[in-house]
């Protein structure tokens, strides 16, 4: 078996993707549901449904009396911070890990992957898309084939940094020259194998060449849009940093100019705040 | 002990003993500043070049952007007794994507919204790294008032 073969069945023997926080998503995202349907589904996950109860009992909500029931709790916070919580939960799993190979830290590539998710509704809002959870989600993982491709980067950093630095090549590119497949083109594989659609198997294939998307283009552009603008805010700039091209192409696609890019990141700027002020009550154990 | 100054955040440090420190910068710029005589220092890590693109956002975080959060860290700084011209600047960030067109270029107008906040206001910069691909993080030591420089994934040295 080849290098790229091993690879690839190591990313099919992944866990799969919690159906839970997939439903939960979905439900989420979508303003018409009930508070009563989104109980059903979460109550079914200890561990969420701790932390919506610890976190609706905080000083930062400022109750008197305590809540103890779900349906209490979701009602009190609403849908907006319970994506935060249902996101905070998958923080645990694979995406929250660190990924020395890119030199992140545990939490960083998970920080990213919220962002990306995040801008993923705030540009979809500019070209007034339909909130979908589809796009939401494809955002969020994105950047999974890094966890797999971790080890190997690790191993073969210095050769990939030195094609990025001598021959201009985007880090992507250099992954694949090096290793045979690039973080990308894995992603794309880990959420076939987890079956998503193939709309968000497209756009997280392309995430970093949306031009070669022979299909589903806007999602694609959408995704490309997301990750680069997590990028240029710094969030979970790792040892790639920003070594990937920019495509005009796209902007001019969406009709958006250099302003809107800046006004991405300054509402990005706002929610990832409070995203990281909660992902620190969902710890209280590692403040220090 | 050192404090972690966020995304569109801000850190002062008074005393030799806590140091101050950002991480990832990507077009984002970190200045540090500090002042060998009162032993003041300060942290900057800001986003985007002006705030009028969102006047409201600038009015709750004035550290997302150079032309409101520059003037305020060293106000800041002067209300722990540094003073203007004892004040060492050290700058690192404003990275760019490659292909590098008017649209993404964010990391170069933050620099050159930082040169013109600062000219305009007779401050020098004592030393920078700036632009290129690199993701870094910045520190500054309260101790010797020096400032390290990483890039991810190498060591730390001396800006």
């Amino acid at each position: 078996m080849n290098l790229v073969e091993t690879i690839i069945e190591s990313a099919q023997q992944l866990p799969p993707f919690p159906a839970v926080i997939q439903r939960a998503l979905t439900l989420i995202n979508d303003p018409k549901s009930s508070v009563s349907a989104v109980v059903e589904t979460i109550q079914y996950d200890q561990a969420i449904t701790a932390n919506v109860l610890r976190i609706c009992n905080s000083p930062f909500y400022g109750l008197r009396q305590p809540v103890s029931s779900l349906q209490e709790a979701v009602m009190l916070i609403g849908f907006d911070p319970l994506l935060e919580i249902v996101l905070g939960s998958v923080a645990g799993s694979s995406l929250g890990e660190s990924i020395p190979g890119y030199d992140l830290e545990a939490g960083e590539l998970w920080k990213h992957s919220i962002s990306s998710a995040l801008l993923s509704q705030i540009i979809s809002q500019r070209l007034q898309w339909a909130q979908d959870h589809m796009i939401f989600t494809a955002a969020l993982i994105h950047d999974i084939g890094k966890v797999m491709l971790n080890t190997y980067v690790k191993d073969q950093l210095l050769t990939i940094k030195e094609l990025v630095k001598t021959k201009k090549m985007s880090f992507l590119a250099a992954e694949k020259e090096v290793l045979g497949i690039d973080h990308a083109e894995l992603s794309a594989l880990i959420s076939e194998h987890w079956n998503f659609p193939k709309e968000i198997v497209q756009a997280i294939r392309y995430h970093h060449t949306p031009l070669l998307a022979p299909t589903d283009k806007e999602v694609v552009y959408l995704i490309y849009l997301s990750n680069l603008v997590a990028m240029l805010t710094g969030i979970g700039g790792g040892a790639d940093g920003l070594s990937y091209p920019g495509y005009d192409e796209v902007m001019y696609h969406f009709k958006l100019e250099e302003k809107d890019v800046e006004k991405f990141m300054a509402q990005l700027g706002e929610q990832i705040q409070k995203v990281e002020a909660l992902i620190q009550l969902q710890k209280p154990e590692e403040n220090s | 002990m050192k404090k972690i100054v966020g995304i569109a955040d801000m850190g002062i440090a008074q005393g030799q003993n806590e140091g101050l420190i950002t991480y990832s910068l990507g077009s984002c710029i970190g200045v540090a500043i500090y002042d060998p005589v009162a032993l003041v220092g300060g942290l900057l890590h800001y986003m985007l070049p002006e705030s009028q693109i969102d006047p409201q956002k600038a009015q709750k975080n004035p550290y997302m952007f150079a032309d409101t959060g520059i003037p305020l860290l060293f106000k800041e700084a002067y209300r722990y007794g540094a003073v203007k011209n004892r004040i060492v600047v050290k700058v690192a960030g404003g990275a760019q994507i490659l292909d590098e067109s008017g649209f993404f270029n964010i990391g170069k107008r933050n620099y050159m919204a930082l040169r013109k906040i600062l000219w305009r206001n007779n401050v020098l910069i004592k030393a920078e790294d700036v632009g290129g691909q690199v993701s870094r993080t910045i520190r500054l030591d309260m101790e010797t008032g020096k400032v390290w420089l990483k890039y991810s994934g190498e060591g730390e040295r001396e800006l």
